[in-house]
């Protein structure tokens, strides 16, 4: 298709519904570097972008940034109490929730709560759960639990923190399907950690929970073995 | 908007920021944050209206930009519209993965495409056109203004909003394609031209 055809679907495009064979031939276009596409696509994507700063401004927490920064090895070494307490009080929860996994789901409730949304998904009607990496010698060892509307809570212990420029990403791998992506995490030190990824899970459909080492920004889709992997199949409510 | 708007300031000294992280200078990263942080926040938030959720999003879409900022020409770049388009990305991948519908519905690839972002106009986010957007976004009729944003926030194709809205496809076609010529008429621009 001519420039010409295609310039009507650049605001389709940028907004990402244009339709085939437009989008095909628009994309092909880019790709070549086309000197009448790029210039007007880049057009569009700029009043499509301004559109996303109506956006209602809104206020991150204070802890983002610090998150952000530490997964690029930024102030690790000028930690002082005020950036430790959190650190501190998640290394308390998590200790708080691998005994209480062990133990019993009922006898710390009160303090658990604070453990807000993980708690959450543990206490949630319809929650199922499995275990992964019992058979291994030197395994991570945790357990996943899965909530059709809560989201996924993951709790492992043998999970040393990963390489320099590494993290763990953890995915939901849907029964004959691509697995998707549900969030990236580091563990602790002593090989601890808890990851959650709040939100609706269709529990049926889901055939495995698992983590694998990717680089910093994450993967569209695993590109290393999962070192974890916790099947759902036949886990039922 | 004008608070929001404010938190960026294409500052000249951008150029310099996008070297430097691609000299892997961690604090570079941390001004790109002061810089960039709540706008790509307010965005992720406005499109999965769950802040912790949000805050993971936006996370993943500051990594992102460390990992591939090789990829934006710093003699040219302008690293704002870069990374909130991969702060929208993620957001409604986000949506569509969640909803159990095809992810990757956004059109460009801002890896393989990151040049139509970087060499935007380095001010664009708080030009005087960010301002004229936003005033014709508010003068669209309520049907326009919804398909404008179930597209831009939700990601929702055309027949997707058609179901959405219990409209026939063709209505929101014509919608969507009235929308678009009203921000043209507003902007006094041909958008696409």
């Amino acid at each position: 298709m001519s420039c010409e055809e295609l310039r009507e679907h650049y605001d389709l495009y940028s907004l990402g519904i244009a339709e085939e064979p437009e989008r095909s031939e628009i994309r092909a276009h880019l790709d070549r570097g086309c000197e009448v596409c790029v210039p007007g696509v880049r057009r569009a994507l700029e009043t499509a972008l301004l559109i996303g700063t109506g956006a209602p401004p809104a206020q991150p927490s204070s802890q983002l940034r610090r998150r952000i920064l530490a997964s690029v090895g930024v102030e690790r070494r000028r930690l002082n109490w005020i950036a430790v307490w959190p650190m501190a009080a998640a290394i308390a929860v998590l200790s708080l929730l691998l005994l209480f996994v062990a133990q019993d789901r009922t006898r710390y409730v009160d303090e658990a709560l604070r453990a807000r949304p993980a708690l959450g998904i543990l206490f949630a009607p319809g929650t199922v759960e499995a275990s992964f990496g019992r058979p291994q010698a030197q395994p991570p060892r945790g357990t996943v639990f899965v909530n059709p509307s809560q989201g996924v809570l993951l709790i492992a212990s043998n999970l040393f923190p990963t390489p320099s420029g590494k993290i763990y990403e953890m995915w939901l791998i849907p029964k004959g399907a691509k697995p998707t992506p549900a969030g990236l995490f580091q563990s602790y030190r002593n090989g601890q950690a808890l990851h959650v990824r709040p939100g609706a899970v269709d529990v049926a459909s889901t055939a495995a929970v698992a983590v694998t080492v990717e680089n910093l920004a994450g993967a569209d889709q695993p590109t290393t073995t999962p070192l974890i992997l916790a099947p759902l199949a036949g886990r039922t409510p | 908007m004008l608070p929001l708007l404010m938190a960026v300031y294409a500052s000249p000294e951008e150029r310099a920021l996008i070297a430097r992280l691609q000299r892997r200078d961690p604090q570079a990263l941390a001004e790109l944050y002061d810089q960039y942080g709540k706008m790509a926040y307010s965005l992720v938030l406005r499109v999965v209206r769950d802040n912790a959720i949000a805050e993971d999003l936006v996370q993943e879409t500051f990594l992102r930009v460390w990992n591939r900022v090789h990829s934006i020409d710093a003699e040219k770049g302008s690293l704002g519209p870069w990374l909130l388009a991969i702060a929208r990305n993620r957001a409604i991948d986000y949506l569509r993965s969640s909803a159990g519908r095809e992810r990757k519905a956004v059109e460009l690839d801002e890896a393989d495409h990151a040049s139509l972002y970087g060499e935007m106009e380095a001010g664009i986010l708080i030009s005087d056109q960010a301002r004229r957007v936003k005033v014709a976004m508010e003068k669209l009729a309520p049907n326009y203004r919804t398909v404008m944003e179930l597209a831009y926030f939700e990601g929702l194709s055309q027949t997707e909003m058609a179901v959405r809205m219990g409209q026939p496809l063709g209505t929101v076609k014509t919608w969507v394609r009235a929308a678009l010529q009203s921000l043209r008429d507003e902007l006094g621009v041909a958008v696409s031209s």
